[in-house]
């Protein structure tokens, strides 16, 4: 376990939002579907987004979009990495057996 | 107003916040938080649910500028989004809790009240709520012009002088007695005849004695107040009254006791006096007077 990963700190909110990417792992979702899916507010998703990427249990990238022949600005996608899959992947399993409880 | 422009106004307040917001992050985060907070304030349904989705990007931006302050690495910014080195060492705490939306509810709602009384729309909301004041006159019902008409049900609206064992029975009341009055034996409290009086007949109200009903206060009317008045008279041989009456016994409020007063003074002149052997007497005698609704 790397030192970033030891530092993601696995509030309540955390573990809703990698919820919502483990419900299917390789989707992508911008802030605002994860706004919907997890019922958090903004202020409390997007610091935890850039915290999961900082940890390496994101990347993210830009839509594919002109925005302006689009007409709006472009969304931000986000995606588990392998390591923030297995690592989400062991945090829940963890609840499970009790050893984070 | 219109409410459409209204919320134009709250939608561009959002997107200010989130300029403003944006602005307030880390440089290498700047320009990337704000297309993306944008573009997701975009899919926000509502004025309201956008004004609190900009409201959490302020508050989106104290936390990340604080963890970047925090960092142990400068932000290397990409077009992937690594290489941020953002250390999770704050609480996750939800920025708009119950709490939290309640504070700005009653915030709003004091600016509300401000504004109102500010602008003086205090009057016009009191005029809304409490109505203009109305008067009300309650017209008193008609009363009987005919002042001593004797009715059908008189045998129980009479004045019945006080019992005296040694005066011969009442005659018959005329027709002209006073109606709504009902004489009801009376405790002795005149002075008890004289010895050497042989034949003493009991004045009271005579021919012409005003009618009670002229006399039954409105207020007692409207408030269905009714009672027994026994009020003390003094007349002369002539039938008028000497002194003042007095309220000798009342089961009747106050109204009723200055009605009966009132009815005795006009009765002055109307009075039967007493009679000694057939002379007529001054005296004091006292009589009750019935206020009674069901006679009106």
């Amino acid at each position: 376990m790397s030192k970033r990963d030891r530092d993601v700190r696995m509030s309540l909110q955390t573990l809703k939002v990698l919820e919502a990417f483990l419900e299917n792992p390789t989707d992508e979702l911008s802030g605002a579907d994860v706004l919907q899916r997890c019922r958090l507010a903004s202020g409390t998703l997007y610091p935890i987004l850039l915290r999961l990427e900082s940890a390496g249990w994101f990347v993210s990238r830009w839509e594919s979009i002109d925005p302006s022949s689009a007409g709006r600005p472009r969304r931000r996608f986000y995606r588990l990495t392998p390591t923030g899959l297995r690592r989400a992947s062991e945090v829940f399993a963890g609840f499970g057996r009790g050893v984070l409880a | 107003m219109t409410s459409e422009r209204a919320w134009d106004w709250v939608d561009g307040i959002a997107h200010r916040l989130i300029h403003r917001a944006a602005r307030r992050a880390p440089d290498s985060l700047s320009d990337r938080l704000e297309e993306e907070w944008l573009a997701d304030l975009a899919s926000q349904r509502g004025s309201i649910q956008r004004l609190r989705f900009a409201l959490g990007c302020c508050w989106a931006t104290n936390v990340i500028a604080h963890e970047h302050a925090l960092a142990a690495l400068p932000v290397a910014g990409s077009t992937a989004g690594q290489g941020h080195f953002i250390h999770a060492h704050r609480d996750d705490s939800p920025f708009f809790t119950g709490r939290t939306i309640t504070f700005v509810l009653v915030a709003l709602l004091h600016a509300a009240l401000l504004y109102g009384l500010a602008m003086g729309l205090g009057p016009q909301i009191r005029k809304i709520i409490v109505g203009p004041l109305t008067t009300r006159i309650i017209e008193p019902p008609p009363r009987s012009t005919s002042l001593s008409v004797p009715r059908a049900t008189m045998s129980s609206s009479r004045i019945i002088l006080p019992p005296q064992d040694r005066i011969p029975p009442i005659e018959p009341d005329p027709p002209d007695m006073i109606k709504g009055a009902v004489g009801e034996p009376v405790q002795p409290k005149f002075p008890p005849p004289l010895a050497n009086v042989v034949n003493r007949v009991q004045g009271g109200p005579g021919i012409g004695f005003p009618s009670t009903d002229d006399f039954y206060p409105d207020a007692s009317i409207r408030l269905e107040e009714k009672g027994l008045v026994t009020v003390q008279v003094c007349v002369d041989g002539r039938g008028r009254l000497t002194s003042e009456p007095t309220i000798v016994q009342s089961t009747g409020s106050s109204r009723l006791e200055e009605g009966a007063l009132r009815l005795a003074k006009a009765g002055s002149g109307h009075y039967r006096a007493t009679t000694e052997d057939g002379r007529p007497v001054d005296s004091c005698y006292p009589f009750r007077i019935r206020f009674d609704l069901r006679n009106r």
